[in-house]
């Protein structure tokens, strides 16, 4: 058999696509979310170049219940189209002080039981791992002091312990270059404060590039908390302080129209041979998620991307690992 | 073992759309990270299609010998084919297009499929792919004279590709004036059944009303190369006869303004089940190449979902299996 279609996962390694997808259409750009026919279209298109699971957010729930009636429902779909689960679930919280920021210890009780509504109502899709934004806005917590991120790591502890011992699902902290836990002190602090039992690591490293952060050295020092993986590039380290700048440092930043590129872009930041260097020498196994946040920024699309990013990791990553 | 291939002509729409060269290289990785390791290309002019021409490729790669491991590094093995449709201009022959039912122009028809066959016998290719006919809105259905001089024509490319070790193989498309299978079955009969084959189109004798099981029954011992693309309409009206049926039908959709002639695999017309069940019986060995001919952008996105049906659908069908219930 030739390879047409064929895995992307190997020995040790299976990949999993983080959806930020988007469909053109005769009405613009939509969400595969809106019709059972675009959805297919989007799984086949993801497993044909080798990916196993999906990862979405959390708000996409109700739509898959709309489309196929059940999450159970809808997972037996993707498998008929060899995907296998939504491995993760990226917790979409709107951080606000007056109701919902880790920071704030009075909103903790709150952020607790919405994560816990979302574990209830996520059952059936096979979900592994459940992403949170550890903090919130940089300009919303600076300034960043030892006792706010204290306020993250006990938050966060309490979230870990009710997903990992009530469902089975372990919560992985994803640093946003924009978040306020975002340097290497910041991160060290944090993990040094959060239960290893119950909070993991999502690394993310195009994020963590940007924020002026080695996503290497941080694998390297805490591979033991790494549980999940968002691989994408950037071609931008922010030297400007965009991090903190108002009202928005992901999208509206004046000095980069676009901060990430898929696995394989020209030019890229990330070192990820040295990455899949570094896994294989803690012999990393598991789920890789692998992303390109607003692929479509500036004329791209997520098809290709999706495809450069799978080249890349069938033809010069998979035999570092393997 | 079944050999899959994947054209290149979803990628250029214009002339000038295309050129760079990091165009040509994100374009062959999307098809090798879609597990396809061969590929067709297709015959271009201008300085701007730096695989469209021998020369162009020399001028952008160095050599052929380094297009050839530049294609490695990408993840492409091997050129399966070439598609050269004389009825195209050329800056290069400095002509609007060459017509094999012209006996005046054949010297020069032979000239120009002989610089394609060179570079495809220099790169160890297999096949160049020639469309076969003009379209009946050109001369109307092709009398004897035509048919005589376009099989001559025709068995002259077939020898000299057969001399570098290349098949000739010729294309059949919606708009041919042969649509019938008689009046092609006797056309045949003039060509050289050793140097000269013929290339099924699923999706273009689809939309020309063919069962394409029926015509690859009836003709497989002549066909030696397989484009594959699924059709979404029929050509009910015959508006191939139309003068400007290529403008008028194939991009404007004709009198019912068809959208997209051409579709996924198993998303249209084609019997998929019983063409690969043909395929199988009657042990055919040469290449299948895929399309996303005239696919909507992202070109990406097509080939993906062709991989999927590959995988799951077309070569367990090759194998033998049986289509299995879908869910939904």
């Amino acid at each position: 058999m030739n390879n047409v279609g064929t895995s992307l996962g190997g020995r040790n390694l299976r990949y999993a696509y983080m959806d930020h997808w988007r469909v053109d259409t005769a009405q613009g750009q939509v969400s595969q979310y809106s019709s059972v026919e675009r959805f297919d279209a989007f799984l086949k298109q993801v497993a044909g170049v080798g990916f196993e699971a999906i990862e979405t957010f959390d708000f996409h729930l109700g739509a898959l219940r709309d489309l196929f009636g059940s999450l159970p429902a809808a997972r037996e779909f993707m498998q008929s189209r060899g995907i296998d689960r939504v491995l993760s679930l990226f917790h979409a919280v709107m951080y606000d002080a007056r109701q919902s920021t880790p920071h704030v210890r009075a909103t903790h009780d709150h952020i607790v039981r919405y994560a816990e509504y979302i574990m209830k109502s996520s059952a059936g899709l096979g979900v592994q791992n459940f992403i949170v934004m550890p903090a919130g806005l940089y300009f919303d917590v600076e300034p960043v002091t030892d006792d706010k991120i204290r306020a993250c790591a006990e938050l966060w502890n309490r979230v870990g312990q009710m997903t990992l011992e009530g469902y089975g699902i372990k919560t992985c902290c994803h640093h946003e270059f924009f978040c306020g836990i975002r340097s290497a002190e910041q991160l060290q602090k944090f993990y040094d404060w959060t239960d290893p039992r119950y909070v993991f690591l999502c690394l993310d490293t195009a994020q963590h590039v940007i924020a002026g952060v080695d996503p290497v050295d941080l694998f390297v020092k805490l591979h033991d908390r790494c549980a999940a993986f968002h691989l994408k590039d950037t071609h931008n380290i922010d030297t400007n302080g965009d991090y903190r700048r108002k009202p928005d440092a992901e999208v509206m930043a004046p000095t980069t129209a676009r901060w990430f590129y898929e696995i394989g872009t020209e030019g890229g930041l990330v070192d990820f041979p040295a990455l899949y260097g570094a896994m294989k020498d803690v012999a990393w196994q598991g789920w890789v998620g692998v992303e390109h946040d607003k692929a479509d920024v500036g004329g791209g699309n997520y098809p290709e991307s999706t495809a450069i990013a799978a080249w890349t990791i069938r033809h010069q990553l998979r035999p570092i690992h393997d | 073992m079944t050999k899959w291939g994947y054209a290149t002509n979803q990628w250029k729409a214009g002339f000038t759309g295309f050129a760079r060269m990091e165009q040509q290289e994100r374009a062959l990785k999307v098809t090798a990270a879609c597990g396809f390791d061969a590929i067709e290309l297709t015959a271009g002019t201008g300085r701007w299609d730096p695989m469209g021409r021998p020369e162009n490729i020399v001028k952008n790669f160095g050599s052929v010998d380094h297009f050839r491991l530049r294609l490695r590094d990408w993840g492409i093995r091997q050129v399966a084919s070439l598609f050269f449709d004389p009825l195209q201009m050329s800056f290069e022959e400095l002509h609007h297009g060459l017509d094999c039912t012209d006996r005046g122009q054949h010297e020069e028809l032979l000239q120009q499929a002989g610089v394609f066959a060179r570079f495809l016998a220099e790169m160890g290719s297999e096949v160049l792919v020639v469309r076969a006919l003009p379209p009946h809105g050109r001369h109307g259905g092709l009398d004897a004279d035509r048919q005589a001089c376009a099989a001559d024509c025709w068995n002259a490319v077939g020898a000299m590709t057969a001399a570098l070790g290349v098949k000739t193989v010729l294309h059949l498309d919606a708009l041919s004036p042969l649509r019938d299978a008689d009046e092609l079955a006797g056309w045949l009969e003039r060509l050289n059944s050793a140097t000269v084959g013929l290339c099924m189109d699923t999706a273009e004798l689809t939309i020309a009303g063919h069962d394409v099981t029926a015509w690859y029954r009836r003709f497989h011992g002549r066909i030696w190369h397989i484009h594959l693309k699924d059709a979404v309409a029929i050509d009910t009206g015959d508006e191939y006869r139309a003068p400007n049926a290529e403008r008028a039908l194939l991009l404007a959709g004709g009198a019912r303004r068809v959208q997209r002639w051409f579709g996924e695999l198993d998303t249209g017309l084609v019997d998929w089940a019983a063409l690969m069940g043909a395929l199988r019986e009657t042990g055919y060995a040469g290449w299948l190449i895929v399309e996303s001919d005239k696919g909507p952008a992202p070109a990406a996105a097509s080939m993906m979902q062709n991989a999927w049906t590959v995988r799951h659908v077309l070569q367990p069908l090759l194998d033998g299996q049986q289509r299995q219930g879908e869910t939904r």
